[in-house]
């Protein structure tokens, strides 16, 4: 029982790390707190769920996704958020934008697709049983892209050139720009990579769910803020570890304690996160910088 | 005037002194303090829950509802017990939430308590009912005036405007007094408000509780009209529809906040019920959203301070002519040997 | 016995640290009555988390400061002011969206009006109030020679003019100390001239202040005695000459 709710939160933590570590990305160089991010997710869901109608293989409706992710996270960015914030908008604005944000791109969903679930069908394979946890392939597999998702992010910020130049952007983005870093391609970098993880985070999600619609990824929106404020604005492995934490304790908590409240675990952390350790648990002081465009 | 046509536009009057004071209230909160509180919605549902149970008569054998009470009080007692309710549950969430946290992390505590408000209450049956929610609520005093249908409309129309008339006293008198002025300071510069010795904590929590007995107030008067309450109607996106509603009438400015109740909740989403019904059920709805959160976006970028913006408050300065008077202190003893040239 | 009537505030062992970075290392001073003392330092000095501390807006992390012979070590900001201790900030401190007439009557504490209860029962309760209040606004306003802005909002001055309009307000409540952080940085020479005999004849009437500043030729002509730090520590104190002397400070201001 135990190991079975361990193995459903394993997987419920790769996505939740997917999701994370983009949203931390984008939040620890731009300072935006962008709650339009679980709709993008969504978004990008029925982007792949386009490609796969298709005909195309479902793993192809990932990289879909994560394209579709990039360039819509990209697109708001510029047209909307940079705007804003080039006007001398506060944070505050910046927050009743993003929420007008999402309640757009929601309800433009609902629109266009209506009220009904769709479903996104990966063929689950064989099952693998490893230490009483139960899984199919297709979920190994996510658990394995979201590893290697995060090494290949981990490795573009260490080891490249902009990478490094992100990571200064979020440390402090005035000393960056009068060192010559160009802090407005770093921003687009951020959104652009924020928007892949958010996409394929959301392409995934569908995956294990089974069926979705357009309030699907708004309802994870808050776990994965609650993942990357708990491991520490702009960090990366933090995000991870958030996403583990909190994977588990809400599968832990539906098994014994009430399904129905399994959301409010997340909620829970989050909130006393936010009052008691803002700056997380992998300390980089979230102060009240102003936003970076 | 048809009796369809009167049933209508009573119940939008209602609507409009109902939003009205829920917008006054978090003005207050908001506006004038700077407090971005999106848990607001909460506060409305707790007045009107309290009116409700209040209202109620005690719960029958059998019956179909669960909830607690049940006193089935008089008007106008459930109301100021919603208000007071209002309060109370403010100066909870306050001492929680209130804290020196920035802006946008402030405004997530309070959108993730609305969100577990809702999950909890939806899914608490013996205390709310469950989803369903409570309704067959007695309307107040229907069996004092005796009216018709269409007459108690209007009755209720003109309760609502007295209840109107008295928040908006309450309210005018703290914004025009020095401790709205004080909240002004706090929302400004909370640092320098305290180097001149406000007691910043104390001031957002008094805002806050304030706000959170108006919503109260407000809530409790719309449950008694709709005879109804359940948690499906107080979402935590409604508290966006009333922000967007003082951000169009304009914060820090009572009656720009009564004339984004006017335009946004009630004109805006009223007459929307005029258009034929298109497409499938639910995409109007779906496309009132999209228009608020656009109607959100349009004015922040273009009109960010509404249409009634935060009025200079001119002060007469007595007799310019004269020359200055010494005030009796040691810091413009100097004065005396100034000598300058004014 | 008569140098205790004398000192307004006394620092000792005060200390501030940031994830183990020692911002302020132990310092004592004492400021006295009637004097513009300075606080004067290189960059990262410590001096501005110096003030803060005193002011109450920074938490000590050892140390204590004696106003008056208690200690306020700890104290939050408006307990402080509430004691005779006014401050103006390093940026901005004024209320943008209130006119200049309004920054002023907010900075009165205490006010019947400014409770609920006396908000609630309405102007009568505290209108004489409010006119005395305003009547001693508009003597600061024709002081300073700000009359024609008395009605404009905090946000349309330009930034002399709203440093001129932190220290009136911090005027308005009669304070006995007043802490000045970089009172003329980024103000046109001419208002930084005024704004300097200003405080000048202030002390003259008999207000304490402590100043914290960068340029030396404003150093000069206001503070007396000077406090030089460098590093968290204090490295010198004395008159301009005194401290120009010192081997210590040149040291400093020629590596620092």
């Amino acid at each position: 029982m135990f190991m079975q709710a361990l193995g459903f939160g394993l997987i419920t933590a790769s996505i939740l790390a997917i999701g994370a570590v983009g949203f931390t990305t984008q939040f620890g160089v731009t300072n935006i707190l962008n709650l339009a991010y679980g709709e993008v997710m969504t978004a990008s869901a029925f982007a792949a769920y386009i490609a796969v109608s298709r005909g195309l293989n479902p793993w192809w409706g990932l990289a879909v996704g994560g394209v579709f992710g990039a360039l819509f996270s990209f697109a708001l960015n510029r047209g909307l958020y940079t705007p804003f914030i080039r006007r001398g908008s506060k944070l505050f604005v910046m927050i009743i934008v993003t929420i007008a944000v999402s309640l757009i791109v929601q309800n433009m969903l609902q629109v266009v697709w209506g009220p009904q679930f769709y479903s996104i069908h990966a063929d689950p394979g064989t099952t693998v049983h490893v230490l009483g946890m139960v899984f199919t392939t297709t979920q190994l597999y996510i658990i394995l892209i979201a590893a290697l998702a995060l090494v290949a992010l981990h490795s573009l910020l260490r080891f490249s050139r902009i990478g490094k130049a992100m990571r200064a952007t979020a440390s402090d983005a005035e000393l960056a720009r009068n060192c010559g870093i160009q802090t407005k391609r770093v921003v687009d970098l951020a959104w652009l990579l924020s928007g892949l993880l958010c996409g394929i985070a959301g392409v995934a999600l569908v995956m294990e769910l089974g069926s979705f619609q357009s309030t699907t990824g708004g309802a994870f929106l808050v776990p994965i803020i609650a993942a990357a404020v708990l491991g520490g604005v702009g960090q990366i492995y933090g995000a991870m570890l958030g996403g583990l934490i909190i994977g588990i304790a809400t599968e832990l908590a539906a098994v014994y304690v009430n399904p129905e409240y399994k959301d409010v675990v997340a909620f829970g952390i989050l909130i006393v996160v936010l009052l008691i350790r803002p700056q997380g648990i992998l300390a980089e002081v979230a102060s009240q910088k102003e936003v970076a465009a | 005037m048809s009796t369809a046509w009167a049933f209508y536009i009573s119940t939008v009057l209602v609507y409009l002194g109902v939003n009205t004071m829920a917008c006054w209230g978090l003005n207050l909160q908001y506006g004038y303090t700077g407090i971005l509180n999106f848990a607001y919605i909460i506060f409305l549902s707790a007045g009107g829950y309290t009116a409700a149970v209040l209202t109620l008569g005690p719960k029958t054998e059998g019956g179909y509802q669960q909830y607690v009470f049940g006193l089935n009080l008089p008007f106008p007692l459930p109301i100021i017990a919603g208000g007071v309710v209002g309060g109370l549950l403010s100066a909870v969430v306050g001492a929680i939430a209130l804290r020196r946290l920035r802006s946008d992390y402030q405004a997530m505590v309070f959108l993730v308590i609305s969100i577990i408000a809702t999950t909890v209450v939806t899914n608490d049956v013996g205390l709310f009912n469950g989803p369903a929610g409570l309704s067959l609520i007695p309307k107040p005093l229907d069996t004092v005036v005796n009216l018709s249908l269409v007459g108690y409309q209007w009755f209720y129309v003109g309760v609502t405007a007295v209840i109107c008339a008295v928040v908006y006293a309450f309210v005018r008198r703290i914004t025009r007094s020095p401790l709205g002025r004080s909240m002004r300071a706090v929302r400004d510069h909370e640092h320098a408000a305290a180097a001149l010795g406000k007691n910043v904590a104390a001031i957002r929590m008094t805002s806050f509780i304030v706000g959170g007995v108006i919503a109260g107030i407000s809530g409790a008067v719309l449950v008694s009209f709709i005879s109804a309450w359940s948690p499906g109607g107080w979402l935590y996106q409604e508290t966006f529809v009333l922000f967007t509603a003082i951000i169009v009438g304009g914060t820090a400015n009572n009656a720009g906040a009564a004339l984004g109740a006017l335009l946004v909740p009630v004109l805006f989403l009223e007459t929307t019920r005029f258009l034929p019904p298109i497409g499938r059920p639910g995409l109007t709805d779906a496309l009132q959203w999209v228009a608020v959160g656009s109607l959100a976006l349009i004015f922040l970028w273009f009109w960010p301070r509404g249409v009634l913006p935060e009025r200079k408050r001119v002060i007469n300065i007595p007799d310019l002519t004269s020359p200055p008077v010494a005030i009796p202190t040691t810091v413009t003893t100097a004065a005396d040997h100034a000598g300058r040239a004014e | 016995m008569s140098a205790a009537t004398d000192t307004l505030l006394a620092v000792t062992d005060l200390r501030r640290s940031y994830d183990g970075v020692h911002a302020v290392d132990g310092v004592s001073f004492h400021v006295d009555r009637g004097r513009i003392t300075g606080l004067i330092g290189p960059n990262g000095a410590g001096k501005s988390t110096v003030l803060g501390m005193v002011a109450g807006a920074i938490r000590p992390s050892a140390g204590s400061i004696l106003l008056n012979q208690t200690d306020i070590a700890g104290w939050p900001s408006y307990k402080v002011a509430r004691r005779g201790v006014g401050r103006t900030f390093q940026q901005s401190g004024d209320f943008s969206a209130m006119t200049v007439m309004e920054n002023l009557l907010t900075a009165r504490p205490g006010q019947r009006g400014d409770s609920l209860r006396g908000a609630l029962l309405g102007k009568r309760y505290w209108r004489a109030e409010e006119d005395a209040l305003i009547a001693r606004a508009t003597d600061l306003v024709r002081r300073f020679d700000m009359t024609s802005m008395a009605n404009e909002l905090g946000g349309s001055l330009s930034g002399g003019q709203r440093r001129l309009l932190e220290i009136m307000r911090a005027l308005m409540s009669d304070p006995e100390f007043l802490l000045l952080d970089e009172p003329m940085a980024g103000v046109n020479p001419a208002l930084g001239e005024r704004i300097g005999d200003y405080l000048l004849e202030l002390r003259d009437g008999g207000l304490s202040m402590m100043l914290v500043e960068h340029e030396m030729s404003i150093v000069e002509k206001l503070c007396d005695p000077i406090i030089v730090m460098a590093q968290g520590k204090i490295l010198s104190q004395g008159t301009m000459t005194q401290i120009r002397a010192d081997q210590k400070v040149i040291d400093a201001y020629l590596n620092g």
